[in-house]
C-alpha cells in the first residue's frame, strides 16, 4: 500500500520551507478548514416489487436527509420521532411554542408577528456549506443574509476601561493601529530566513501602514476608520477617541476581535426567510405522510436479514422491522436504549460527550440597537452571557427578539439557576452593554441544549488535540461510522469531524447513504479495504 | 417485508398552544397532550428504556429498585434534601427534572416502573470481593446479609443494582454532597455507616463482594 504524507506532515514540511503564513494559505488548500464538495448519493433504482423499508430514529436534519433521499430512489421510508415536532436543533421559537427543557417546560409568548422569531438553535449558513445549500434550493425555501460580523456593535470587559463599552469599530482600529505601528517601526527586511528584496519590503512596509492607518513616522495617532464621534457630512468630522494600548492588553478580546469571525462563522452568512426550520418544513412537505410524531424507541435489535426497532407511543408498544436503520438519536441517548449492538460499538456510542450550550432570548418593546447603528451582528462581552444577536430581520419594526446570551463554555453557569433567576443574570449582565436593557426586554426564554427533553446535549464532543480529533477519538469515531450490524448506521452532525453544522448532519446521511449502496453493490462483502 | 404494526397519529396541540398561558401546573399540561405516559416523558430519557440505566449520561437503573425506596427518594429530591449541590451535576439534573412532580404524578410513576423488568446489571468494577465481604459486614446491619434491603431502616437492596451508580453514592455520601441535609435521617445514618470504607479502594472492594450477593 502506498503511504501518504499526513496533513501534519505536509504542514510540517512546508513550515521547514517557508513562512507561518504559508502554512496557513496551506490549511485551506489541504482541508483543514473543512471543505465540502456536494456529495447527493446517487442510489441505484430498486425494485418496485420490493422495496426496502428504512427505519429512520429521529426527524433531525441528517434523519430527513436520508429519508428525502432514499424515498426519492423508491425506498419504503419511515420516521421515528420522539418529539411533537421536526428538526431536532434546527428549532425556531415563536409564539405559542414549547421549549421542553426536562424540568423546566417553558411556553413562548413572543408576539404572534412574523419577525417575531428566535433561532434557538442551527442559525448560521456559510456559503461554503454546499449540500444544505443544494437542499435550500431543492426544497424551495427562501434564504436571506444572516449578518455576522458588524463593526458598529460592542465590545464590553470588566477589565477594559473600568467595564466601559467600546464598538467594535473602535476597539478593533486601534488594535490594528497599534499593532502595525509596532511592525512597521522594527521591520527589518533582512531578519527573515529569506531576506526580501527592497521593492518586497516596500510593498509589506505599506501594508502595514494601510492595516493601521499609521501618521507620519509610523505612528498611530487614531483614524477615521473608527467612526466620528460627530459631524463628518454637513461639519467637519470629530474622530473617536484612540483607547490606549494598555487598556487594549488587558482585555482578552485582543485575542480575538481581529479574527473572531472568520470560516465558517464569515461576517456575511446566510438564514432561513422566516426562520430556520423553514428548512426543515421544506423536508418535511416531501415526507409529511412518513414521520410519526410522539413515539419513543425502546429497543433496537440487529438481526442478519432485519432490524427490529420496537417503540412506544400512548402506553402502547409497537414492533417496526426493517431492512436498514438509520439512527440519529443522540449516542448518549441510544446507549440507554436497549439494543445487541457489538460491544465497540457501544464503547463508540458512549465516548463522545454531551455538547452543551446555554442560549437564551428576549423580546424587546423597541428595536433599542438601531438607535446606535446597530442592524444585525454579535456584541461581545466577557460575562457569562457572552454575546447579543441583533436580528437580521426585521429592521425598523417596532420590535424584534434578539439573542441575549450564547454560553458553550461554562452553561452550568445559568442552568444551575432558576428560570426567573436565569432571566435576571442575563438582564444584570445585559446593562452593562445597554444601559436602559431592563426596560426593553420582555418574555424570556432559555435554551439548554444539554437538559432538552430527548436531546440531553448539544452537539456531541469528541477528544480534540491540535488540528483535530485525538488519535483515539478517531478511532471510536470510526467505529461509529461503520453499520453495526451491516445494517445500522448511526448519523447526525454527532457522526462527523465538524459537530454542530447543519452540514455535517447533511454529509453524515450522505456518507451512510453511499456506504449502503456501496455494500449493496458487492463492494463490502469482499474482505480488506476496497482501494 | 413487514408492514409497520401500528397507526399514529402526531398529537394535537395546536389549540391549546393558542392560548397564552404561563403558569407552570399549565405548561405541563400542555407537554401531556403529547399523549405519552408520565414515566416515559420524564424518566426514559436518562435512565433508558424500561428503567435499565444509561451510564453515558449518569441515569441509574430503576426497575427492580423498590417502589418505596424510589417513592423516599423522589420526595428527597423536591424537598431539596437531595440534588442541591451544583458541583453534583446527575444529581442537581435530577432534582430539577422531578421538583414539580405532585403526589398523584408521583405514586403514576410508581405504577409505571414497577411493570419494568429488572435486568443483571453489568459489572463495571472490579476489587478483592473477600476482603469485601469482611468490609460487608458493617453493611449487612441495615441492607441485610445478603443486600436483600430493609424497609423499615429506609435500607434499600443492594442486588441487581448498578455497581458505578453504587460507587458515585459511596463518594457523594463520603465526601457530604449527599446525606448532609438536617431533616434527611436516612442520609445521615448512612453517612454514619461510611465511616467502614475509609478508601476507594474499599469501596471497590465492598461493591466487588455486593456483585456477588444473589
Amino acid at each position: 500500500m502506498k503511504k501518504l504524507v499526513t496533513r501534519r506532515e505536509l504542514l510540517t514540511l512546508i513550515a521547514a520551507t517557508g513562512t507561518s503564513s504559508a502554512v496557513l494559505g496551506a490549511s485551506a488548500a489541504i482541508g483543514l478548514i473543512p471543505d465540502t464538495q456536494v456529495s447527493i448519493p446517487q442510489i441505484p433504482p430498486i425494485d418496485a416489487a420490493n422495496r426496502p423499508i428504512v427505519a429512520i430514529l429521529g426527524a433531525g436534519i441528517s434523519g430527513l436527509t436520508a429519508a428525502y433521499e432514499l424515498k426519492k430512489a423508491g425506498y419504503e421510508c419511515v420516521i421515528l420521532e420522539a418529539a411533537p415536532k421536526a428538526g431536532g436543533r434546527v428549532k425556531t421559537l415563536r409564539s405559542g411554542d414549547i421549549i421542553d427543557e426536562v424540568g423546566n417546560p417553558q411556553l413562548v409568548e413572543f408576539d404572534d408577528e412574523p419577525h417575531m422569531y428566535f433561532n434557538a438553535g442551527a442559525a448560521r449558513i456559510p456559503s461554503s456549506h454546499r449540500n444544505i445549500l443544494h437542499y435550500c434550493k431543492e426544497l424551495g425555501v427562501e434564504l436571506e443574509v444572516f449578518i455576522n460580523e458588524n463593526k458598529e456593535t460592542w465590545y464590553q470587559d470588566d477589565a477594559m476601561l473600568g467595564g466601559k463599552r467600546v464598538k467594535n469599530i473602535q476597539f478593533t482600529t486601534s488594535a490594528r493601529g497599534f499593532m502595525a505601528e509596532i511592525l512597521a517601526k522594527n521591520f527589518d527586511r533582512h531578519a527573515l530566513d529569506q531576506p526580501l528584496s527592497e521593492y518586497e519590503a516596500e510593498a509589506l512596509l505599506g501594508a502595514m501602514r494601510s492595516f493601521g492607518d499609521l501618521s507620519e513616522g509610523d505612528l498611530y495617532k487614531g483614524s477615521f476608520r473608527a467612526g466620528y464621534r460627530s459631524g463628518g457630512f454637513i461639519d467637519h468630522g470629530v474622530q473617536r477617541d484612540i483607547i490606549a494600548l494598555s487598556e487594549l492588553l488587558k482585555s482578552r478580546f485582543m485575542r480575538s476581535a481581529l479574527n473572531a469571525n472568520e470560516g465558517d462563522t464569515g461576517p456575511i452568512l446566510f438564514q432561513a426567510v422566516g426562520g430556520m426550520d423553514k428548512i426543515v418544513d421544506g423536508f418535511v412537505r416531501q415526507l409529511e405522510d412518513k414521520i410519526y410524531y410522539n413515539v419513543i424507541v425502546s429497543s433496537v435489535q440487529l438481526a442478519a436479514d432485519k432490524v427490529s426497532i420496537t417503540y412506544e407511543n400512548g402506553g402502547s408498544k409497537y414492533l417496526l422491522e426493517a431492512d436498514y436503520c438509520f439512527n440519529c438519536i443522540p449516542t448518549h441517548l441510544m446507549a440507554g436504549i436497549d439494543n445487541n449492538f457489538p460491544p465497540e460499538y457501544i464503547k463508540a456510542m458512549s465516548y463522545p460527550s454531551r455538547g452543551t450550550a446555554y442560549k437564551s432570548a428576549f423580546q424587546t418593546k423597541t428595536r433599542f440597537w438601531e438607535k446606535e447603528d446597530i442592524y444585525g451582528g454579535i456584541s461581545w462581552t466577557n460575562q457569562p452571557m457572552r454575546q447579543i444577536w441583533y436580528p437580521t430581520h426585521g429592521m425598523h419594526k417596532e420590535k424584534g427578539v434578539i439573542l441575549s446570551a450564547y454560553n458553550y463554555a461554562d452553561p452550568l453557569y445559568f442552568t444551575r439557576l432558576s428560570q426567573e433567576d436565569r432571566l435576571e443574570s442575563v438582564i444584570r449582565q445585559g446593562e452593562k452593554l445597554h444601559a436602559d436593557y431592563r426596560q426593553q426586554v420582555e418574555k424570556g426564554v432559555t435554551v439548554a441544549w444539554h437538559r432538552m427533553n430527548h436531546m440531553l446535549g448539544c452537539s456531541a464532543r469528541w477528544g480534540r488535540g491540535f488540528g483535530g480529533m485525538t488519535q483515539e477519538a478517531e478511532a471510536m469515531y470510526r467505529t461509529l461510522q461503520q453499520p453495526a450490524g451491516g445494517r445500522h448506521y448511526a448519523i447526525g452532525d454527532q457522526v462527523s469531524m465538524h459537530s454542530a453544522w447543519q452540514e455535517s448532519a447533511v454529509l453524515s446521511a450522505h456518507w451512510a447513504i453511499n456506504h449502503m449502496v456501496e455494500r449493496q453493490a458487492g463492494a463490502g462483502d469482499l474482505p480488506g479495504q476496497k482501494l | 417485508m413487514t408492514k409497520i404494526s401500528g397507526k399514529i397519529t402526531a398529537a394535537v396541540i395546536v389549540s391549546l398552544l393558542a392560548m397564552q398561558q404561563s403558569a407552570n401546573a399549565q405548561q405541563y399540561e400542555l407537554l401531556e397532550s403529547s399523549n405519552q405516559p408520565l414515566s416515559i416523558k420524564i424518566c426514559a430519557t436518562c435512565h433508558g428504556s424500561y428503567g435499565h440505566g444509561n451510564p453515558v449520561v449518569g441515569g441509574p437503573s430503576l426497575a427492580g429498585l423498590e417502589p418505596w425506596y424510589i417513592k423516599k427518594q423522589l420526595q428527597n429530591f423536591r424537598s431539596q434534601y437531595r440534588g442541591t449541590q451544583v458541583d453534583y451535576l446527575p444529581g442537581f439534573e435530577m432534582r430539577a427534572s422531578v421538583e414539580t412532580l405532585s403526589d398523584e404524578e408521583i405514586e403514576s410513576l410508581l405504577v409505571s416502573i414497577q411493570s419494568w423488568e429488572a435486568r443483571k446489571p453489568v459489572a463495571t468494577i472490579s476489587g478483592d470481593s473477600s476482603h469485601g465481604s469482611e468490609l460487608y459486614a458493617s453493611c449487612a446491619a441495615c441492607h441485610g446479609a445478603s443486600g436483600e434491603g430493609n424497609e423499615l431502616l429506609g435500607a434499600p437492596g443492594l442486588v441487581g443494582r448498578d455497581d458505578w451508580y453504587m460507587l458515585r453514592q459511596l463518594k457523594i455520601f463520603k465526601s457530604g454532597y449527599r446525606g448532609s441535609h438536617p431533616d434527611d435521617s436516612g442520609g445521615a445514618q448512612m453517612r454514619v455507616g461510611m465511616q467502614a470504607l475509609q478508601s476507594d479502594q474499599d469501596m471497590n472492594d465492598v461493591l466487588a463482594y455486593i456483585g456477588t450477593l444473589e
